[in-house]
This record gives C-alpha cells, structure tokens and sequence, in this order.
C-alpha cells in the first residue's frame, strides 16, 4: 500500500504537469497571437462592435487626420488623393481590402474593445454612443505622398511598380511605408481584387522579393565573423567563375575587377568574389548569419505583420550556395527586412523593432498607449557594424555603385541590389536600394525596391533616385 | 480536531462567495433579459430570477446536506457543485432551453452522486458487481452500433423513449470499477481483456476523444497498480503506434490533425471551429468581455466541446486559469483521498476517477486551445449533456464513497485507541 500511494502521488503529478502545460501553453499564445487572432476579419465580434462604437481617428505623426468618422457613421480619409493613396495600405480601406491595416490590426483600440475601467463608467453613466480611442501612428504622411511622386519623376523609375520603407534607426519609427501601386479608398470598387499589380498587397511587409545584392551586406558580415578579412586574403576577379563545373557566375555588366579584398568587392558589388566567398563560408555559416539578420523568423511585431524572410534550408549544392552569397537562389525578403538590416547596421549591430503606432489616445484624451522602442535583435558586434558602415560608405561616396543616392549635406552610406527571378516565365529585374543617413541627428534608415526595371538598368541607377530624393526631403524637415 | 473546524469554516466562507456569485451572475442575466420590457411585469421572463434562487439553494443541498448523512469531502462537494452551477450559468447566457435541461441533469446527478455513495458503502463484496459489470458495459457500447444515430461524426448515441444519452458515459465507471477490482486482485487477463473490447468498440463507434480516455485511465491505473514501467511504456509506445495507423487509415483523423496544425488555413470548413474558439477568446482577454456580452454563440457546439471557450470570452482568460486551478483542487482532493484508502480496491476506484477527470479536462481544454488536436469529449460538470453530467458526478460520488469510508476507519481508529487508553 505504501508504494501504490507513492506511485498515486506520481500520478497526481503527471496530472498537474499536464495541466501546467495547459495554462503555460495558453498563456503564451494569448500573449503572442491573441491580437491576432483578435483582429482576424473572421472575428464576428468586430462587426458587431462596429455598429455600436464611433471609430477613433487614425493620425500621423503631425497630428494629420488620416482616417476619420463623418456624420453617417462612415470612414472618411484624407481630403488629398495622393495622400489617401500613398498611406492606404497602412491605414486601411473601408471594406478591409488591405490586409492587417492599422484599421484592422488596431480594431481593440480603434473600436474601443480595450477601452480603461473610467472611460467604460463614464460612458455607462453619459448613456451617449462609445467612441474608440484615437490612433496616431508614427508615420508622416507628406513624406508618404511624396514617394510616388519621386518614383514619377524619374524615367526609369516612372510608372514601374515598387515599395519604399523609412525608418528611424535609432527607435525604430516608421516613418513612410508605400507600396506602389496603389489606389484610392474613397474610390470605392473601382479596382477588383485581381488586378494587375495588386494595388491591394502591402509590398513592404508582404512582398517577398530575392534580396540580390543588398544581401552582400550579410555575406560580409558572416565573412567579418569568421576572421576572413585579412589583408592577405584577397581574389582575382577574372570577370567569371566556373562552379559545379557547368555554371558560370558573372558580374552585371561583365566587367573585370582584377584583384580585391572584401571592401573593394563590396564596393563594386562583385558577384565571382561574393559566390566564392559563399563557397569558402560554407552554407551553415552563411544560414547562420542571415538568421542572426532576422532570416527564417516568423516575427512578431507588436505593431506589425510581416512576411518571415527566407533562407532555404536542407542540402543544398555549390552552385545554389554560390548564388546565396549574391542573395540569389531561392533567398526571399521583405523590403521592410532589408530596411530593418540597413538600420541595424548604422544602430551598431542592433536591430530595432519596427514601429507603427506614436500613441494610443482615448476620446477623452488619455494616454491608453505610448511609443516604446525595443531592440528586435543583435545582428552583429558593434566592430562588424563599423567595418560594415565603412563599405556602405564606399558604396555612396567612393565611387561605389549606389554613388547616385549621395546627397551634399547628409553622410549617405548603403547597397544597390539588381536581383533577378522568373515569374510565370517571364524574367524579371528588381533594383534595390538599402541605406541610411549616418548622421546622429537624421538617424534615418530607408529601404526602395523598384519592380521589372528595364534592360541594362540596376538598383544603382533605378532606386537609388528615388532613395535620393527621399534622403532630400529627410534634410529639408530637419531644416538643414 | 481544531484543524478540522478551521476547514469547515473556510469550506463554508468558499460556500457562501460561490452562492452569492450565482445570485448575483443569474440576477445580471435576469436584467438583461428584461430590460427595456418596462413595468408590465406579465411579459417578464422571470426563469434567470428562478434561477439566481434555484442554483444557490442546490449549492447548499449539494454542499451541506450531504455531510449530515456520512461523511463527505467539502471541498470537493464544494468545487463539485461550482463547477455543475457554472455550466447552467453558462448555457442560461448562451442558450436557456439547454439550462432547463442541464439544471434537471444536474439533480438528477445529485442523486446518483448520492446512490453511488452508498453503493460504495454498502457493498462489502465487489467480486460480482465487477464481473457482471463487463457483460452490461460491452452490451452498453454496442447498442449505439445497433440502434444508434450519428452526432458529429461519431455514432456514439442513442435514443428511446424521447430521451437520448451517451452509453459511452455511463461504462466509463463500469470501466474504472471492474478494473479497478481486478487490479486490486492482480487479475490482468479481465481487465485487459475488458478494456480492449470497450476500445475496439469505441474505435467502431469512431467516438476516439473517448477510446483515448479509456485507453489513458486504465494505463496510468495499471502502472499505479503495479509500478511496472517497462509495460506501461510499451503500453504507451503501442497507443502511439494506434495513433499512427489510424492517423494513416483515416480521412477524418488526418483532417483533425491538420486542422490543429494550421486552423487558419482552411478557415471556411475544417478549421471553422477551431478559428472561432481562439478569436473568442482572444477577444475576452484578461477579464473577459462580460456575462451576457460578447458572442459567444457563434462557435460551433459551444454548449459542449466548446464551453470553455465561452467561459474564457465572458469571464477571461484569468476565470479560465481560475477554472483549471478548480480542476487542479479536485485532482489534489481525489488523490488525498485514494492515498488515504485502507483496501487497494477502493484506493484504484478512487484514483481512476481523479484519474479520468483530470485526462478528460486536459483532453478538452487542450483541444479548444490548439495544444493537441481535437477531440470530441465534454468538459466535466460544465459541459451540455445529462449522460456527461450524470456520470461525472457519479465519479464524484464513488470518490465521496471512498472518503466516507476513510473518514469512518478514522473515526473507528480513535475509538479502539481510546479503548486502549482505558
């Protein structure tokens, strides 16, 4: 009998750790996922809810009313169509085309589902229809409706679909996220779902894109940790290189580099160092780095959804290795990843979390919500970042390929990207552009992605315009 | 002695919050009911004020009366009856018909709780009830093969006379009884044989959230019996290895695994349930959006499966973490309770039942929350259904039946040492 109550009490354990597993496990996916889940457009409580409550507004960092209530109980947008359309895609459309816009992804706020315990009496006792708390957002909606317009004014640019994110570096404020192209919420129904060019789709956060050259940033720095910068460790860039015998990686335009170490490389973007970099890395390693970089992560923002980025896994051969160096093979990203990595660069290897929302207010003006800044990750050691900033800096002005971004006045420093993929057969051309101003008083960080530029362009000479006017526009706000 | 008292005022301090909280609950529901109804008190629906009277003064009958008679484990009347009052409250929010049902379940469960006690009490030799037992419960399960109807995907029904109830339920303690006795009685061919037939009968009925069940308690019973690990594990290696091939032979248990994969991605069908459950309770957060707000009903068998769903919506995910500690109590009371049994019999009765209450929960929550898949089996006390209902108090009551026969050792324990001090 003693023993059968000594297994029992085993048993009552076995029982108790089931049940810990229960609360633990729940607890934490409330914790992570309760938003939204919340928030899904499935959730029948939303609607119901929205026929009772007043939405709140949804502003942007200038106190801009972006989104409002009118009269009848309808959302109404900004009066400017430009700006309507530029921030759309991150303020949402009335019949939530735009998926986990802030008017979806901040519905407890907006509808007023987590209003405090005085508001919830005040309004008991007031009898008068609720009102949800107000969003303001950390976006500036002048630099939002600028972005197509600098996207216009360049002939390789103009009328080419694309996706431009500005962040600050140092707290992780976005501060214009556009997706081009776009349309105009208050122009009900015009576009179908199926559109060409899916003005609907947030590029920023959904588009997955192979990063092309931009991911040499991460290539370098897996090669800065594994001690592979030595000055003796230089290459003999014959313009071509033979790998797994039957493929040959060349340069964009053919050129040859002639001797180099990883700074003259960086600086030219040279494809047959970068591959046999990759190769002498090993796959592990370079896997390793791009998820120090926030590769394969399912991420969760707190103010955010965003696409995980790609780094393939499983067995993988020279030549696909080779291409992973230049952000070829099967490597995907976001434009807001690449503009996360630019940004953990010039924050010293810290990646900030992105962040969407300045301040959460009730109607009665107070605070429910303020702007934090978190780090997301450590991607690198400060030392690596340095050495990194030095062969951005190359890049804009050194005569570097992304030399068409500099900009007097401001230390301009990135990465030009010209990635290739096929779609639907068909062979398509991305330029990219990943910078940052190094300045501690414009600590901003900028991402632009131009779609199918035309033969013979690169992210250089396509996207790096767009950055430059962006960076333009960044010095003048800052009145200098 | 004093530590005696000093419980009893606690239990009956515990008592009195959980009557009032009733009250107060079904009070609520009788305003929401009636409100904007203005003073022709003719149109009221006066059933939730019946009920803010009913419910407390069956907590009291539950928790009270019962001790007068043998003595009974508060505590665990206590939790017992909260939890039983918690789902009438629950299915009056959500559906009032289902209450009026659940209320007479709920009587009728205090009877049976009370049967079974003396059934614990007054029969001295279990040899017979045990072996007759087998024949009545294999018979039990195969009339829904016969006669029976299918609910959601499992043929694990049946119904005469206007009345329908779950055969499933009630040879649940047929199950922990017979084997129980013959563990105590180191028999293993009868019991193995017993509960292999119960599952091959489940599998047929597809009713598997119950053929787990079955299959988890008489599992950990044995290695609580016996101690052999070795043979539990392969016991357990060969439930996984049914698990694989039924997961390869079945449509429906690949979809049930997918579904708790991924619910999201086939939102419309498969993972409709599954979707609903966690947005509402997503939606209650941490305190809930209310007694009597939110939408509950629009999950799927939210009267059953789902409850705890519902309750976590409504009162918040801290109630809900609340709820399962009450689990947790009851499972601690049980255990106390079958450590402190004198014969081996009734120490496995009793830690069969705590046993089968705790799986079950943990079967059910753990599904509505996307831990394990999902499995169709009811949340004990709380969830929709008489036959459930019914047969978790039963399993209260021969935990009680246990306890009173400790408690009355105990007493006749004293009364030979006072002799002895004589």
């Amino acid at each position: 009998m003693k023993q059968l109550r000594h297994r029992f009490k085993l048993l009552a354990l076995f029982l108790f750790a089931l049940f810990a597993a229960l609360m633990l496990y729940g607890a934490y996916n409330i914790a992570n996922y309760g938003t939204r889940w919340f928030s899904s457009s499935h959730n029948p409580r939303v609607a119901a809810q929205k026929e009772n409550v007043i939405a709140g507004d949804i502003l942007d960092r200038n106190g801009v009313v972006l989104a409002s209530i009118s009269e009848d109980g309808q959302r109404v947008y900004h009066p400017d169509a430009a700006v309507r359309s530029a921030v759309v895609h991150t303020v949402g459309s009335p019949d939530n085309k735009v998926a986990d816009s802030v008017e979806s992804f901040m519905t407890e706020y907006l509808y007023g589902f987590r209003s405090n315990l005085p508001d919830l009496i005040r309004n008991l006792f007031s009898g008068g229809t609720r009102k949800g708390d107000n969003v303001a957002l950390t976006l500036d909606s002048t630099l939002c409706a600028n972005i197509p317009r600098y996207y216009a004014s360049h002939p390789v640019t103009g009328g080419k679909n694309g996706a431009a994110v500005v962040m600050n570096w140092k707290t992780g404020e976005l501060l214009a996220v556009v997706s081009l192209p776009s349309f105009d919420p208050a122009d009900a129904g015009v576009k179908s779902i199926d559109e060409t060019g899916q003005p609907y789709w947030n590029r920023v956060t959904r588009g997955r894109y192979p990063p092309g050259s931009t991911f040499k940033i991460i290539t370098a720095a897996a090669a800065l940790r594994a001690g592979m910068n030595t000055g003796d460790d230089t290459f003999w860039c014959s313009g071509s290189l033979q790998v797994d015998g039957q493929h040959t990686i060349r340069d964009f335009s053919g050129e040859v580099h002639e001797s180099e170490d990883l700074r003259k490389a960086f600086k030219l973007s040279c494809n047959p160092y970068f591959s046999d970099l990759a190769l002498r890395l090993t796959d592990a390693r370079l896997r390793g780095e791009a998820e120090r970089f926030g590769f394969n992560d399912n991420v969760l923002f707190r103010d955010l959804v965003v696409e995980n980025s790609v780094y393939p896994s499983g067995i993988r051969s020279d030549y696909e290795v080779a291409m992973s160096g230049l952000g070829q093979s099967t490597l995907l990203a976001t434009p807001l990843h690449m503009c996360l990595v630019a940004a953990g660069i010039a924050n010293g290897g810290v990646m900030m979390e992105p962040r969407l929302i300045r301040e959460v207010k009730s109607p009665t003006g107070s605070s429910v919500l303020a702007f934090s800044s978190e780090a997301y990750r450590t991607a690198c050691t400060p030392e690596t970042a340095a050495v990194l900033q030095q062969y951005m800096k190359d890049v804009v002005q050194d005569g570097g390929s992304g030399w068409r971004a500099r900009i007097s006045g401001m230390d301009i420093r990135g990465k030009t990207g010209t990635a290739e993929s096929s779609l639907d057969g068909k062979d398509i051309t991305y330029g990219w552009f990943i910078g940052y101003s190094a300045d501690e008083s414009l600590p901003y960080a900028l991402c632009v992605l131009t779609e199918d530029i035309e033969d013979g362009q690169t992210g250089g000479t396509t996207s790096a315009l767009v950055a430059k006017d962006i960076f333009g526009y960044l010095l003048q706000i800052n009145g200098q | 002695m004093s530590r005696k008292k000093a419980s009893l005022k606690a239990g009956k301090r515990l008592c009195g919050v959980v009557r009032l909280f009733f009250f107060l609950a079904f009070l609520l529901l009788f305003f929401r009911d009636n409100i904007g109804k203005g003073w022709s008190f003719a149109e009221w629906n006066w059933n939730a004020l019946i009920l803010a009277g009913a419910v407390p003064v069956m907590i009291t009958l539950g928790v009270n009366l019962l001790p007068r008679l043998f003595p009974a484990d508060r505590l665990l009347l206590s939790l017992t009856n909260f939890l039983c009052a918690l789902g009438v409250l629950i299915l009056y929010d959500t559906k009032p018909l289902y209450a009026r049902h659940q209320v007479i379940a709920y009587g009728i469960g205090l009877i049976a709780m009370v049967i079974c006690i003396y059934l614990i009490r007054g029969i001295r030799s279990w040899r017979f009830p045990a072996i007759l037992l087998i024949p009545v419960s294999l018979l039990l399960l195969a009339l829904p093969l016969l006669i029976g109807k299918e609910k959601n995907g499992a043929r694990n029904w049946i119904s005469f006379a206007g009345a329908s109830m779950q055969p499933s339920e009630l040879v649940k303690l047929s199950l922990i009884l017979s084997v129980s006795w013959f563990m105590s009685r180191r028999k293993m061919i009868p019991w193995f044989l017993f509960s292999a037939a119960c599952l091959g009968l489940l599998m047929l009925q597809k009713d598997l959230g119950t053929a787990l069940l079955y299959f988890g308690v008489t599992l950990l019973l044995y290695w609580g019996s016996s101690g052999n690990t070795a043979v539990t594990l392969l016991g357990a290696a060969a439930g996984g290895g049914a698990a694989v091939l039924g997961y390869r032979l079945f449509a429906h248990v690949r979809l049930r695994v997918a579904v708790w994969r991924n619910p999201w991605s086939d939102y419309d069908n498969s993972g409709y349930q599954l979707v609903q459950s966690l947005m509402a309770i997503a939606s209650g957060g941490i305190l809930g959006v209310g007694l009597g707000l939110g939408s509950p009903t629009t999950i799927p068998v939210f009267e059953s499966d789902f409850i705890f769903s519902v309750i976590c919506e409504q009162f918040g995910v801290i109630f809900g973490l609340c709820v399962l500690m009450m689990y947790v109590a009851l499972i601690w009371r049980g255990t106390v309770i079958a450590m402190a049994a004198r014969g081996s019999f009734h120490a496995l009765t009793a830690m069969g039942c705590t046993v089968l209450i705790g799986l079950q929960t943990f079967v059910i929550i753990g599904g509505v929350i996307k831990l394990i898949p999902l499995t169709g089996v009811t949340l004990p006390f709380i969830s929709y259904g008489g036959t459930s209902l019914v047969s978790s108090m039963c399993l209260v009551g021969l935990l009680q039946g246990v306890a009173s026969l400790n408690e009355d050792d105990l007493e006749e324990d004293a009364g030979i040492a006072s002799v002895g001090l004589d």
